[in-house]
C-alpha cells in the first residue's frame, strides 16, 4: 500500500524540480521551446471526481492512501486533492490517529 | 436544544472476555436511554491491530456505536463510564451532524447545479423541436 503510495507520488515530486533546474518558464526560450519531456500529467482531486462530501475517519481503507506509511499526511502537490477535500481529509486523518486507526508517528 | 448525532468508538483490551463487552454495551445503552438518547447503530469491529501502542497492547477490540441525544450531558456521563471502566484502553466521541448538515448542504448544491445544466441543454434543444413540431 505504501509503496504504492510513494511511486505514485514520486514523478509529480520530482518534476518541479527538475524544471527549477532550466531556469523556469521565464527563462532563456520560454516554456514552450523544446524541453518538452517535463510534461506533467494534471492531477485531479479524487474526492471531487468521486463527488464525496463527506470524508469518514471511521474508513481507514480510505485514507491510508492519503497517509505515507510512517503516519505523516501527503501533501496536497502529490495527490492532487483540492483544497476543501484536503482539509477534510486532515481533519478525518486526525480523528482515525486518535482512536489508534491511523499511526500518528511510527518510529517503528 | 436540537438532536445531535454523535459517533463513540471504545477499544477494550483484546484479551477481554465477551460477556464483559456485552456488559459494557448494555449499561451504556442503559445510561443512554435514562437520558433520553437513542443508540442508532452498534457495531463490533472485533480485535483488529491498533497503529500504536495502548497501554501496552498492539491490539484491541473495536466497538462502535452511534448515538443520537438532544443532552450534551449524556456525552459526558457516558465518557465517565468508559474512563472508568479497567477494560477500555481508548475512547473517542466525535460529533457529527454539523458535518452531516454541511454535507446535505453541499449536495443540494450540486442537485441545483445539475438541475440547472440540463434545463439549459433542453431550453436549447426545445426550439428545433418545436419548429419541427411547428413544421409537422
Amino acid at each position: 500500500m505504501a509503496e504504492e503510495q510513494r511511486s505514485q507520488g514520486g514523478p509529480p515530486s520530482g518534476a518541479p524540480r527538475r524544471e527549477g533546474g532550466h531556469g523556469g518558464p521565464g527563462g532563456p526560450g520560454g516554456p514552450r521551446k523544446g524541453k518538452r519531456q517535463f510534461f506533467r500529467k494534471k492531477k485531479v482531486c479524487r474526492f471531487c471526481v468521486d463527488r464525496v462530501d463527506f470524508i469518514d475517519f471511521k474508513k481507514v481503507e480510505m485514507l491510508q492512501p492519503f497517509v505515507q506509511d510512517r503516519g505523516k499526511i501527503l501533501p496536497r502537490r502529490m495527490t492532487g486533492t483540492c483544497s476543501r477535500h484536503q482539509r477534510w481529509l486532515g481533519e478525518a486523518i486526525k480523528r482515525a490517529r486518535n482512536i489508534a486507526l491511523l499511526p500518528f508517528a511510527t518510529g517503528m | 436544544m436540537e438532536e445531535r448525532l454523535y459517533d463513540l468508538i471504545f477499544i477494550c483490551r483484546p484479551t477481554t472476555p465477551e460477556e464483559e463487552i456485552t456488559k459494557i454495551i448494555a449499561t451504556l445503552e442503559h445510561a443512554c436511554a435514562e437520558k433520553g438518547g437513542k443508540v442508532e447503530k452498534l457495531e463490533k469491529w472485533g480485535t483488529r491491530k491498533m497503529a500504536y501502542r495502548v497501554a501496552k497492547h498492539r491490539e484491541g477490540y473495536y466497538v462502535y456505536l452511534q448515538i443520537k441525544s438532544t443532552q450534551g450531558e449524556l456525552i459526558r456521563e457516558l465518557e465517565r463510564r468508559l474512563a472508568v471502566s479497567d477494560v477500555v484502553i481508548k475512547y473517542l466521541t466525535v460529533r457529527l451532524d454539523e458535518e452531516l448538515k454541511r454535507q446535505q448542504k453541499f449536495q443540494r448544491k450540486r442537485e441545483r447545479k445539475a438541475a440547472r445544466r440540463p434545463r439549459k441543454a433542453a431550453g436549447g434543444a426545445t426550439p428545433p423541436a418545436e419548429q419541427a413540431a411547428a413544421q409537422g
